[in-house]
């Protein structure tokens, strides 16, 4: 590894200060868990790190009824998973959170940082998007929100402009479920072959706010928009859904690499895209009649 | 009467090294400081295949903390290896991607690694040979030139008349079966320190198998005598069969502290660890075999390739294990195999636990399976029918003393019945799982199904004659206080050699686990041993212990007889006494007997001495016939799976593992040992392979090569089979390999019977799993 200058900026202010003043010969480090893998490999040899968790700003997860959920950027993955708030507000980002990784790596990595550094395969992105969440982005320019699936916009690019930080993520409040199921050899420790993660909510028979995001077959974590189109407002039977699973599979690109196949992982997305939906109208289902 | 004593044969001792390493106070290889010792690292090819025509280290060497440069002018011109293929740095022609260049010494590792970058080296690409088949064909080019072919070595074996055998058949069945590489995947990557003393005299803190083999081996490869080099083992974090070779390494960093004049310490990192340790053999192997509608066994007809990489290891050996499991698990009339081991430009291979075991039983008890089901038998009946029997002779000349094949597999098969019991009151009822915490990602009970699969092995259990020697040396000499120290050549390797080596010193004694401390780490002070491999431990090691302190106790007694005025014949020790066997009161602590001979004119100090070498002997180079080992050990495992009929995934829920041990030492350590072979079975079947594309390793950390751990193993249900071995320390055969090496096999038959598929590729991914499916799905019901 390559030595260089190591920054902890006690506040956002600064760490923003440090950010213009050092250029592109920075890089912002949370948990490390990526970053410095990366830099023992020598793939990255950045001359400043700029370490962002002792800017309180970054941390804390809160709620409002109007605005929702609130997770700070360095929340970690093991905050997430056991938090109260979370588990009763998106119980899916808990469930998500808990079989990433392992316990150590959980320990130190941030919730920002599975976001920044835009894997396809990136765990919290497809369920942060079909919960319709924002990023909070700031810069020198202010704060500035998009909707999380317009963050990523290829394999490691960010919409994050020079100068700015993620800062949080906000997810409204949801009367829908989610669920996100995660398919890769192991129980943990595994990057994910093919990721889908669902949201709906039955009303009077009828699916609403359906959202179904893909990860790991794409470019970026992607929505299933043709399959989204065709359960909208529609009564699932199961011709329905197994017809929203083949345009879910349809509308992925996912490529050939040593975690799995192309055609495996677009037949996958099908398979897990029909289970998420079966369990997800089943269980509306049952809420609606209590 | 003579009083008893509970015996510790038989005990449930936890390991003696187990709080050392529990409280991470143990010295392994990779805590070696040494006062002003450097760091070493090494520079490999960026070729597969090329020839070496300068390499510059002039701006390495002006790094500042860079003490010295190496390249193949600072080996001396000797070849070392199993092949006399292999030199420390390649100095014409690189044959792979781990072919060293050359090394650099600093006073620091990032600073080495640095160094490394500085290094130019000008290659001249050569047609690299990237499969067997393709090493084999005409106009290839050669890996050794001066060999004439990329054909190192070929094993031929036949007994009775595989021809007659096939006419003999009712049924007859042909596959073919695709083994992966896979990865020791120790824990601890490789190291090594070396120094030389201001005598010229070398020592190597090492995590090898082979201790002594190893000064010989190095002695060779550095133009040294071996009585100059001394090795001192530290403890070893895995070694599954990775240290029982020489690597380049080890003469480098040898190298590399002679020429810088201080100690070196050379550790590999977790991806070089994948790259530059050996890998176990990928093979493609065809197989026939029939049998008569009666059930009886008729030929088997076994054809394979395995491809060694650039360099010979002694695991190019393996066919000869391999040749076993075909010539000799079951009783079968008529068997050829043949194996043809080839160079080629891939990755460096070795010796892995089970020693192609693994490979030969996935081919030989799925192809059990099948032609049980081509008789339509019961595939335990089938099995029960041709079993191995005690004392008796194979065709291949194995001389079967005790063998508990047939309990095991009645043992296992037992509790078959009662996981059908089990699963008829609702398996996995009791504990619900989340949707995304379920592995089949709660997929309908109608898309999953659930079969179970049996298979057997036999390994060698009392030593395995490959070097001309397969002895062990052992001292146990007892002080004044009564404390009993063993001195034996056995290496501890992880597997709890220590503790059963005390317990059957402890019990020959009659004193207290606690009065017993172990020595076995260094050369210079420990008697010879071949090494640790082939299972053979608890049974070599242990036998010449067991020698040894007879000795020790002879030379108590004789002492003891004066004293108490009978004869030797006449004592017994127990709970650290001796006593008169008729007149139990009448005693004198061993201690106390030991001072007698201490204090005295014309004394003698109390030291037995043990050798053991067993009555077997190497095969016969032309027909590989012989009883190789002293003993044989048998098991059974029985799998249950449950498979995802949509997404592939196969999760085994149970195994239960029943082995012939002949006798438990320690029955604790005997279950550690069979589920620690589980776990590598396991993996074996379903997750772990190195992929290897163009010579290059893909997936070289433990991110993409997918280990089992904790939280995906299965329940592992253990049973212990005792026959009472005639050789072996107090009835003990050897356990180490075994644990592993049906479980491919066992798994592969229950997806047969899960879903109707025949598996003859490993590992068995989803992936594998669902393209299967597709040409076959099973209707509901079936």
């Amino acid at each position: 590894m390559q030595p260089f200058e190591y920054h902890s900026p006690r506040s956002l202010p600064e760490a923003l200060r440090l950010l213009q003043e050092l250029g592109d010969g920075a890089r912002l480090i949370a948990g490390g868990t990526d970053l410095l893998l990366r830099m023992k490999q020598g793939q990255l040899a950045p001359r400043a790190l700029i370490d962002l968790r002792r800017a309180a700003e970054l941390h804390g997860i809160s709620f409002s009824p109007e605005e929702g959920l609130r997770i700070g950027a360095a929340v970690t993955l093991r905050e997430l998973q056991r938090s109260p708030l979370v588990r009763d507000h998106c119980p899916c980002l808990c469930e998500t959170a808990s079989w990433m990784a392992s316990e150590q790596v959980r320990s130190l990595a941030t919730v920002g940082g599975n976001l920044c550094n835009a894997s396809p395969a990136a765990d919290l992105a497809p369920p942060l998007m079909v919960l319709d969440a924002q990023a909070v982005l700031v810069g020198p320019q202010g704060e500035r929100r998009l909707p999380v699936e317009a963050f990523f916009l290829g394999p490691g690019q960010t919409a994050l402009d020079r100068g700015e930080l993620l800062k949080e993520v906000l997810v409204p409040p949801t009367p829908g479920n989610a669920l996100y199921l995660k398919h890769a050899p192991r129980a943990f420790m595994d990057i994910a072959v093919v990721g889908v993660a669902v949201h709906l909510r039955m009303e009077r028979g009828l699916a609403r706010a359906v959202r179904i995001a893909l990860g790991a077959v794409g470019p970026t974590p992607l929505r299933a928009g043709p399959s989204e189109a065709l359960l909208e407002g529609s009564a699932p039977t199961a011709s329905l859904l197994e017809e929203a699973a083949d345009l879910a599979a349809r509308a992925c690109s996912p490529i050939d690499d040593l975690r799995g196949s192309a055609w495996y992982r677009r037949r996958m997305v099908r398979v897990l895209t029909r289970r998420a939906l079966d369990r997800l109208c089943a269980a509306s289902l049952v809420g609606e009649g209590t | 009467m003579s009083q008893e004593q509970p015996t510790l044969i038989g005990a449930r001792v936890p390991k003696l090294d187990a709080p050392l390493k529990a409280t991470g106070s143990a010295t392994y290889g990779h805590d070696v400081r040494l006062p002003g010792m450097l760091h070493g690292r090494i520079l490999y090819s960026e070729y597969p295949h090329a020839r070496v025509l300068r390499v510059d280290t002039a701006r390495a060497q002006a790094l500042p903390g860079v003490k010295c440069v190496l390249t193949a002018a600072d080996a001396p011109d000797t070849r070392f290896g199993y092949g006399r293929d292999n030199v420390p740095f390649k100095n014409q022609v690189v044959r792979s991607l781990r072919d060293e260049v050359a090394g650099v010494v600093a006073v620091d590792p990032e600073t080495a690694e640095e160094a490394l970058r500085l290094i130019e080296v000008e290659y001249e690409p050569l047609t690299p040979v990237f499969s067997p088949e393709e090493a084999l064909a005409e106009g290839t080019p050669l890996l050794h030139p001066d060999r004439g072919s990329n054909l190192f070595q070929t094993y031929h074996y036949e007994h009775g008349d595989p021809q007659a055998g096939e006419r003999e058949s009712d049924v007859l069945l042909e596959a073919e079966y695709q083994l992966p590489y896979v990865s020791h995947a120790c824990l601890e990557t490789s190291v090594v320190v070396a120094h030389f003393d201001p005598h010229g005299r070398l020592t190597l803190w090492s995590t090898t198998q082979i201790p002594f083999l190893l000064q010989r081996d190095l002695a060779e490869a550095l133009g040294m005598d071996g009585s100059q080099i001394r090795i001192i083992q530290t403890a070893i974090g895995g070694a599954f069969g990775r240290g029982l070779d020489i690597y380049p390494f080890e003469p480098i960093a040898a190298l590399m502290a002679r020429k810088a004049g201080r100690p070196v310490r050379l550790a590999f990192t977790r991806a070089e660890d994948s790259i530059a340790a050996p890998a176990r053999q990928p093979a493609r192997v065809r197989v026939r075999a029939g049998a008569r509608r009666d059930g009886r066994l008729t030929f088997r007809d076994v054809s394979a390739v395995l491809d060694i990489g650039p360099y010979v290891s002694w695991g190019a050996v393996t066919p000869l294990v391999m040749m076993e499991t075909t010539a000799s698990l079951y009783k079968v009339p008529h068997v050829r195999f043949h194996t043809d081991c080839v160079y080629t430009n891939n990755p460096v291979t070795g010796a892995m636990r089970g020693y192609g075991n693994p490979q030969s039983t996935f081919f030989i008890e799925t192809m059990m399976d099948r032609l049980a089901e081509a008789v339509g038998m019961d595939p335990v009946e089938f099995r029960l029918l041709n079993a191995n029997e005690p004392d008796t002779v194979t065709p291949q000349g194995l001389v079967i003393t005790s063998c508990g094949l047939k309990e095991c597999l009645q043992a296992v098969a037992a509790r078959a019945d009662r996981a059908a019991g089990e699963s008829a009151a609702g398996w996995g009822q009791g504990t619900p799982v989340s949707p995304a915490r379920d592995p089949f990602h709660g997929a309908p009970p109608s898309r999953r199904r659930r079969g179970i699969g049996f298979a057997a092995t036999l390994n060698v259990g009392g030593g395995a004659r490959i070097y001309r020697s397969d002895g062990c040396g052992a001292t146990v000499k007892v002080d004044d206080f009564g404390h009993v120290t063993l001195v034996t050549g056995a290496t501890e390797i992880g597997q709890g050699s220590e503790t059963v080596l005390a317990q059957i010193v402890a019990e020959t004694l009659g004193v207290s686990l606690d009065d017993v401390s172990v020595e076995n780490s260094d050369t210079d002070v420990k008697p010879w041993d071949v090494g640790v491999h082939a299972s053979r431990t608890t049974f070599i090691a242990g036998n010449a212990a067991c020698i040894a302190a007879r000795q020790a106790r002879d030379q108590i007694f004789e002492t003891a007889a004066e004293m108490l005025e009978v004869k030797p014949e006449e004592l017994i020790a127990r709970q650290g006494k001796v006593m008169v066997r008729d007149d139990p009161e009448r005693s004198i602590p061993i201690s106390k007997a030991v001072r007698r001979r201490h204090f005295r004119q014309g004394g003698r100090i109390v030291i037995g001495e043990g050798w053991y070498d067993p009555p077997t002997r190497l095969v016969d180079k032309a027909t590989y016939k012989g009883n190789i080992s002293a003993a044989y050990g048998f098991g059974a495992q029985m799998a249950e799976v449950e498979v995802d009929l949509d997404t592939g995934i196969v999760r085994v829920l149970r195994l239960v593992c029943a082995n012939d041990v002949g006798r438990a030492i320690n029955p604790m350590a005997v279950e550690g040992q069979i589920e620690g072979g589980a776990q590598m079975g396991l993996g074996y079947a379903l997750t772990e392979e190195l992929l290897v594309q163009e010579g290059r390793v893909l997936n070289p950390t433990f991110a993409d090569y997918r280990l089992f751990t904790a939280a995906d193993m299965p329940r592992i249900e253990t049973i212990i089979v005792e026959t009472d071995d005639p050789g072996g320390p107090f009835g003990a055969k050897g356990v180490g390999e075994m644990g592993g090496t049906p479980t491919a096999a066992a798994i592969a038959n229950a997806i047969y019977d899960a879903v109707g598929l025949r598996l003859t590729t490993l590992p068995m991914t989803p992936e594998r799993v669902l393209a299967a499916l597709d040409t076959h799905q099973p209707k509901d019901g079936e």
